[in-house]
């Protein structure tokens, strides 16, 4: 029985101690809420994008607290604003530039006053004024990342090729894989339309014409397909364990491998291709929009934070300067010839609704055929 | 000890368990191996081992304040939803209780909504009712998640109590709260245990209601998809490596425990 | 398992009497007990209402609550809703069964659920049973515990680690190509093989515990007993182990079958193009570009009235006799 309650006592001391410490380490968490009465900025972002020295230099100098939420995909971020309404609990997100739209629709980003920016001329010329963040006149985000929908394949087991045709052909059936909605725009394009929907405002026959155009013929060619994907970690694994030898991806991701020595080569079709941008947005409603303001100032100013970012997710730097930062192998990843970068198309904002409407029944359908 | 059954079905019944035991291990074994990479993604074959991802794991205060955050976030729940659970287990296996079919649905309710569904409703709602997001409100949605398990664990032994247990209790003079915890409570035990292990296992491994109802503190699998979105790097499975370590240590300690307490 | 340990205080109890001995003893004899807990543990009416009041709030507020909130979602024409105040239809229900686009997603998910929960069935038993009745006691916890650890992984780890074994590149056709078996990697990856694999790889558990804690109340005279009458291994099981396990099977269905019809992040990590299930129809309405939040939400539920009907009818077919609630 005196062995028993000795067990009993060590139990009960080690849980002791096991509690102890959870709460220690729990103790950050628990408490900060309590302390952060002061000056605060919420972010909801990538892991990795704002880097920690940065963060630390910044709550040193500024006294405003920096809180990250980190998050994996766009949906997420945007079913979260939409789901806290009219209090958010977020002051910053990162939307794409091609998502944009649906955010501002739903009334959930603040106008960008450019103006309160002392660094906003760090920009790379190219992207001060870019049109995608941009709407009925207004500025809606500070960009930070450019990418484009590129074609991906192994070099090991493919031959070249200058067209998405190769998507499509007989040798590399299961071998490929895509985005359905992204890859639906490139189809559309591949076979002469606009996959962008700028041009059929007022045309919505036509627009449904050629979404079933490229519905049928993505449909037609389903047999090549391995399997359809949603997050760039899928599409690395899958190039990495050999799964597929082509693909329609973004060029983060296929840059990052490119950058960590896989056989892989990233182009852009002569049929052309979309891009897109990442962007800091103010978030309407934001609690803390004054420390927001001051966050995205400092920001601008070091292009280090650029190359943290296009290292993390191998998207290009929308900030000057960043190439300097950039070792060489980074920044090769990076880079294409001229000629192919003349072929993105930047997406628009112009008529979203359509396309997102048609875009999605597409995508069902082509699912479920 | 005698034995139930010939030779030949207690070696199937052996070897079925092995199999088991193998198709458990053997995919945990190829991402352990993973962890020891030197590469920035997973693959075969491994090539340069390494033990760099380890060390930078154990310096990473952010994942430490993760683990330590999820764990406390999992206790909590565990302790809420088990004694909800029983109460409403409790209910349900109540004589006379009118309606008890319809109270069983809807306790079971938040374990058929899918993950996604049920966090954004649990965000809309939890505005309604003005509630602030963070900790207190995760693990309000980790608990809701977790009841039905332990509701249909501890009804499946419920119904096989016999009734007499508790009346001859009673008879020996103990009134209905000590009748339960001392005659009810441990012929619970073996379900209420499962119960538990699925009230952790939901709340440790829940990424979906975490992002929707916390704040600013990462959870261990929050950063984990936070972190595989940047690609599926061997820092990863270092992190799930340490996890699993940790658990079978803590595994293995409880049961030497109660294996020496028995003795 | 861990119950030895539990049970233990419980043997230890005092004699007949009201007055205990040690700690609940001295909580008993407080008057404070006798003023609070005694009082409610002695009225049958207060007991009731204890009984009835903290779940029936706790299941109206916590579990109906975001559910209604969803319900009311799915009834609008839009989300948020428009500023003129929100207009209610039934499109959203409407378009389910006008489109045939999403209905066959719908029954794939049901019977995939079905099969799921039957396979995992199948290979769980006679583990359980191994563990419950074979092993010795004493080595039983540790048996478990093997079974157990690996679930601690999460779920994103062990999806990935159903692809690193099944891949082109895998554990599994490195092998095969090591000793010369195969000249090109055999696809595992991707359909119907690797979806249900890996879904019966992260769920195991939800089947494997319910029937452990059923077998291992099994009394095993009565086994004997049948054995000594003369029945065979197969007899034994018909006759005896599986009707005296049927709780166990009920309950581990059932966990197994409401869990496998909302899983979603597997599936689109494991499945192929041919094998979308529906909870990823319902998530591309919440995560896609345009505003379907009413849509969504409508199929939601249509999928929880669907599968908590199917479950009830299951419980209240296999369960029979033994399942009263039902």
């Amino acid at each position: 029985m005196s062995d028993m309650k000795d067990f009993r006592q060590t139990r009960r001391s080690t849980l002791k101690l096991l509690a102890a410490g959870t709460g220690m380490l729990a103790a950050p968490a628990v408490i900060r809420p309590a302390f952060a009465q002061g000056k605060v900025v919420n972010i909801t972002t990538y892991d990795k994008f704002v880097p920690q020295e940065f963060i630390d230099q910044f709550q040193k100098d500024t006294g405003i607290e920096v809180r990250v939420r980190l998050t994996d995909d766009q949906g997420k971020q945007y079913n979260l604003l939409s789901a806290e309404g009219a209090s958010p609990s977020t002051d910053i997100v990162t939307v794409t530039g091609h998502r944009v739209s649906q955010f501002i629709k739903s009334n959930l980003l603040a106008k960008l006053d450019t103006g309160r920016l002392k660094n906003w001329g760090n920009l790379a010329p190219a992207y001060t004024g870019a049109p995608q963040l941009t709407i009925d006149g207004s500025t809606y985000g500070v960009p930070l990342l450019a990418g484009f929908e590129g074609l991906v394949r192994n070099t090991d087991y493919t031959k070249a090729s200058d067209s998405w045709s190769i998507m499509f052909e007989e040798e590399y059936k299961g071998l490929t894989s895509y985005i359905i909605s992204d890859f639906l725009s490139i189809t559309m394009r591949y076979l002469g339309d606009d996959g962008d929907y700028v041009t059929y405002g007022d045309k919505p026959d036509v627009a449904q014409a050629a979404t079933n155009k490229a519905r049928d013929y993505l449909i037609q060619h389903k047999d090549k397909v391995r399997k359809y994907y949603d997050a760039g970690s899928e599409v690395q694994q899958m190039f990495v364990n050999e799964d597929i030898y082509v693909a329609q991806a973004w060029s983060g991701p296929a840059a990052k491998l490119i950058m960590d020595g896989h056989p892989i080569e990233l182009s852009v079709p002569k049929e052309g291709t979309y891009g897109f941008l990442y962007s800091f947005n103010v978030v309407n409603n934001a609690p803390n929009a004054d420390a927001a303001y001051t966050f995205l100032d400092a920001i601008l100013s070091s292009p280090e934070i650029g190359a943290a970012m296009t290292r993390q997710s191998g998207f290009a730097s929308a900030f000057a300067g960043v190439d300097k930062v950039l070792d060489e192998r980074e920044r090769a990843a990076n880079v294409l010839p001229d000629e192919q970068m003349q072929r993105v198309q930047f997406f628009s904002s112009v008529n979203r609704d359509m396309k997102n409407d048609m875009i999605d029944k597409a995508t069902a359908e082509i699912k479920a055929a | 000890m005698r034995h139930y059954f010939s030779d030949a079905p207690k070696t199937a019944l052996q070897a079925s368990y092995w199999v088991f035991v193998i198709y458990l291990l053997l995919p945990l074994t190829l991402m352990t191996a993973m962890s020891f990479k030197d590469a920035n993604f997973i693959a075969f074959p491994i090539g340069d081992w390494t033990l760099g991802w380890y060390a930078k794991v154990v310096q990473d205060k952010q994942f430490l304040e993760a683990s330590g955050y999820s764990i406390f976030i999992a206790l909590m729940t565990t302790i809420f939803a088990t004694i909800m659970g029983v109460w409403i287990a409790l209910l349900i296996s109540a004589e006379g209780i009118w309606g008890r079919a319809a109270i069983f649905a809807l306790a079971c309710l938040p374990a058929v909504v899918p993950g996604l569904i049920n966090a954004i409703s649990m965000r809309i709602f939890i505005r309604v009712l003005d509630i602030p997001t963070g900790t207190g409100a995760i693990i309000l949605g980790h608990t809701v998640h977790a009841v039905p398990f332990v509701v249909i664990m501890v009804l499946t032994r419920l119904r096989s109590m016999p009734n007499n247990l508790i009346d001859a209790a009673r008879d020996l003079g103990a009134d209905s709260f000590i009748a339960f915890i001392r005659i009810t409570i441990p012929f619970l035990a073996p379900a209420l245990v499962g119960g538990m292990i699925f009230c952790v296992l939901t709340s440790i491994d829940d990424f979906v209601r975490t992002f929707f109802l916390g704040g600013y503190q990462p959870t261990l699998p929050m950063l984990i998809f936070a972190k595989v979105q940047g690609g599926m790097s061997p820092e990863i499975n270092a992190m799930a490596t340490l996890v699993l370590i940790v658990t079978a240590a803590v595994g293995l300690y409880a049961e030497h425990f109660t294996r020496r307490s028995r003795t | 398992m861990v119950d030895s340990s539990m049970t233990e205080t419980g043997t230890s109890a005092p004699r007949a009497g009201p007055a205990y001995a040690g700690w609940i003893g001295k909580i008993t004899n407080s008057g404070l007990y006798s003023a609070t807990v005694g009082l409610i543990a002695n009225s049958t009416r207060a007991r009731l209402i204890l009984l009835l009041a903290v779940p029936l709030t706790w299941i109206v507020v916590l579990h109906v609550g975001p559910i209604y909130q969803m319900a009311r979602i799915s009834l609008l024409d839009n989300y948020p809703p428009a500023a003129e105040g929100p207009v209610y239809t039934l499109d959203n229900y409407r378009l389910f069964f006008q489109e045939p686009l999403y209905f066959l997603p719908f029954v794939r998910s049901l019977i995939f659920a079905a099969v799921v929960t039957v396979a995992a069935l199948v290979v769980t038993y006679p583990v359980a049973y191994y563990v419950a009745k074979i092993i010795k006691p004493q080595n039983r916890t540790r048996a478990l515990l093997l079974l157990l650890i690996p679930f601690w992984a999460g779920e994103i780890i062990r999806t990935f680690s159903v692809i690193m074994l099944l891949a082109n590149r895998g554990a599994v056709n490195v092998l095969l190509r090591e000793i010369g078996f195969i000249d090109r990697p055999i696809p595992l990856l991707y359909n119907y093989f690797s979806l249900g694999f890996g879904v019966i790889y992260l769920i195991a558990l939800y089947m494997l515990l319910p029937l452990y804690s059923a077998i291992e109340k099994i009394p095993p005279q009565l086994i004997d007993a049948a054995a000594d009458l003369g029945a065979g291994p197969f007899q034994r099981f018909r006759r005896v182990i599986l009707p005296l396990s049927k709780d166990g099977i009920v309950s581990g269905c059932s966990l197994v079958y409401l869990t496998s019809i909302g899983v979603f992040a597997a599936p689109l990590l494991l499945g192929g193009p041919n094998s979308v299930i529906f909870p990823e129809i319902i998530a591309s309405l919440f995560h896609g570009s345009s505003d379907k939040w009413p849509e969504g939400a409508a199929f939601s539920i249509l999928m929880l009235v669907v599968s908590l009907s199917t479950v009830g009818l299951f419980m209240r077919v296999a369960g029979g006799r033994s399942v009263r609630l039902m």
